[in-house]
């Protein structure tokens, strides 16, 4: 009983760095990051639907604009990070520079956002995949059978606490920008007219209709950029947290940024400016698809489509029983939401979210609107316009918080 | 050599609470079981005299040698340690092969035998007596029972086996009102328990959280 037990790393002096080695570096957390923001589902999924939708197209011009904004914002969200190392994100930030009862708003604001992201992509995989199957397959199913396929198997997956990470995650995520940088090129290189036009890039276009179309043209940008703000939801797991987090938030900022704002240009390039509404509105995400022509590229893009948003609503599934979860163990919500049941999985979060997102498909169905134009851009920008709030608030909360540690106040202190 | 009333250590409870008695078949993620044990053994240091848990940190109280060697291992690293880790590092650092060292002492003590791996499955631990590997979690039940006076150890025990994920096992199928019982019996105990509790708890909400678990 007392015979000494053999521990071949137990020397002393190495607890941090056998720590460090479990824990995650810049790719991981990039790719953590760029699961939520899924780039095919926002060029593919969101700019046609936006463009045909809002008949604007000063959309390059605004993910420009956006990044730029989101950069500066960027800088404070992550100072926070080194101050308060919390899984909560939002909920922590906004605790503690404003208050715990704004800090519970903030969450909840944030928990119906994500949701409604979350249940909006089940309108966008459902007639996807009815198209897909129709003319490969020959199996003529209505959208909603899809999305109720779809729905199921994320159910399940979100019982059995399944995320798509690590390799799988990084070679979906590579392929998809590979993807799309590839028929962004084709597409400004065969410009309609001959001449690239630099029209939709322009900040005049956005304020094209007035004043108003700033605010339209940014809630479609800020969708674009939604699952950035997840970075220092690792914090606690990141390898260097000073850097690690920084980095790959400036990374994934400068990335899309620029992947977006190409994409977009080269589908109004491609179409020519006075008729790129018109074409949106007749190919939806085909006009991503078709900038390289019908071609092996066009189909594998497709394929790579339907996974990208199943990707990201088992993520934004994911990470909105996190929310519930956290909110439980608070007794914001319920505390049955804060309990796991058998192999720490928060069952009852986890079947409260697909009983949303169930509901909404079936009321979706039965009411017989385009799934593409309403169900998923209409819940994706009021997911992305709640986000787009959030951010606004962490940021002042962000402000008061240096103010109050600055003053030696305590902060948080409403 | 074995019987229903354990080897009398926290961690070795926890470690046969958090695994099917008869299969040996962990019954909570990996790493929750790992924090929890890890967890477990600070507590077994604390309930010594060997160290203190306060607002974070580990702190040693006493640095002489403890009669179990896994423990005196543990004491070790905090002792030799040179930079000053928190309880949460400590967890997290003790988490990676809690499991594995107190499989190995379990067999040492005869609870646990090795079974051969296969090709489709690595080498796991079953319970030599599944009876014996029951009882801890039977016996923590029954400690939250009304009538009963408090033990220290006890309540720890089931303070940590909340914290890592086993409150449905151990408090549905338990006495009634258990969960309160728990809270009411974990407010009186000994503060570093209390804190190593909590930063169990705590680390283990934040491995859900960041999706570690």
């Amino acid at each position: 009983m007392s015979r000494t037990h053999a521990a071949p790393s137990r020397k002393p002096g190495s607890v941090s760095r056998e720590l460090a080695r479990d824990r995650l570096g810049v790719p991981a957390v990039l790719f953590f990051v760029l699961a939520g923001v899924a780039p095919l589902t926002v060029t593919a999924g969101v700019i046609p639907t936006a463009y045909a939708t809002t008949g604007l197209t000063g959309i390059p011009a605004a993910f420009v604009a956006i990044a730029l904004i989101l950069a500066l914002f960027a800088v404070g969200d992550v100072a926070m990070t080194c101050h308060i190392l919390n899984s909560g994100a939002f909920y922590a930030f906004v605790s503690q520079g404003l208050g715990r009862a704004a800090g519970v708003a903030a969450a909840l604001v944030a928990l119906l956002a994500y949701s409604c992201l979350q249940v909006g992509l089940y309108g966008a995989f459902g007639p996807t995949a009815a198209a897909e199957a129709t003319a490969h397959i020959g199996v003529h199913a209505p959208w909603w059978a899809w999305a109720l396929g779809a729905w199921a198997v994320i159910t399940v997956l979100g019982l059995l606490r399944v995320d798509i990470t690590g390799r799988v995650l990084g070679v979906l995520l590579t392929a998809e920008v590979t993807v799309i940088v590839a028929e962004t090129i084709i597409g400004l290189v065969q410009p309609a007219g001959g001449q690239l036009s630099q029209a939709t890039l322009s900040p005049s276009d956005l304020t094209s209709a007035g004043f108003g179309t700033f605010g339209v043209l940014a809630v479609i940008a800020v969708l674009g950029f939604v699952g950035l703000e997840q970075t220092p939801v690792l914090a606690e797991e990141a390898r260097h947290r000073r850097r690690t987090i920084p980095v790959a938030t400036y990374l994934a900022l400068g990335v899309i940024a620029i992947v977006y704002a190409a994409a977009a240009w080269a589908m109004s390039a491609h179409s020519g400016d006075a008729h790129v509404v018109a074409a949106a509105a007749q190919q939806g995400p085909g006009l991503l698809f078709g900038l390289g022509g019908a071609t092996w590229l066009a189909q594998t893009a497709q394929v790579l489509f339907m996974t990208s948003l199943f990707a990201a609503a088992l993520a934004f599934h994911n990470c909105v029983w996190r929310y519930m979860f956290a909110l439980g163990r608070e007794n914001v919500l319920p505390p049955a939401l804060g309990r796991t049941g058998g192999n720490n999985i928060p069952k009852a979060a986890s079947l409260t979210q697909s009983a949303t997102g169930l509901v909404v498909i079936v009321a979706f169905a039965a009411s017989g609107q385009d799934p593409m134009a309403r169900l998923f851009f209409w819940l994706g920008t009021t997911g992305g316009f709640g986000i787009m709030v959030l951010l606004a608030v962490t940021a002042v909360a962000v402000v008061a918080f240096s103010v109050a540690t600055r003053a030696g106040r305590t902060p948080g202190a409403a | 050599m074995t019987g229903l009333g354990g080897t009398g250590r926290l961690a070795d409870d926890l470690y046969l609470m958090a695994h099917d008695d008869r299969t040996g078949r962990p019954l909570l993620a990996p790493r929750a079981i790992g924090l929890g044990l890890a967890g477990a053994l600070l507590a077994e240091l604390v309930l010594a005299g060997h160290i203190e848990a306060e607002v974070g940190d580990i702190a040693i109280a006493d640095r002489s040698a403890p009669q179990d060697a896994l423990a005196g291992v543990v004491l070790g690293l905090l002792v030799s340690e040179p930079v000053q880790h928190t309880a949460r590092e400590w967890l997290a650092f003790l988490a990676r092969t809690a499991t594995g060292d107190l499989a190995s002492r379990l067999e040492q003590a005869g609870y646990l035998t090795r079974a051969p791996g296969r090709p489709w499955r690595a080498a796991r631990w079953v319970p030599a007596d599944p009876d014996c590997a029951f009882a801890p979690l039977a016996r923590a039940q029954a400690a939250l029972r009304p009538a009963r006076p408090p033990a220290a150890q006890g309540v720890a025990l089931g303070g940590l086996a909340v914290a890592c994920g086993l409150g449905p096992r151990l408090l549905s199928c338990g006495p009634p009102q258990a969960r309160g019982r728990l809270d009411e019996l974990t407010r009186l105990l000994d503060p570093s328990l209390r804190e190593l509790i909590a930063q169990t708890q705590a680390a283990v909400d934040s491995a859900v959280l960041a999706h570690r678990v």
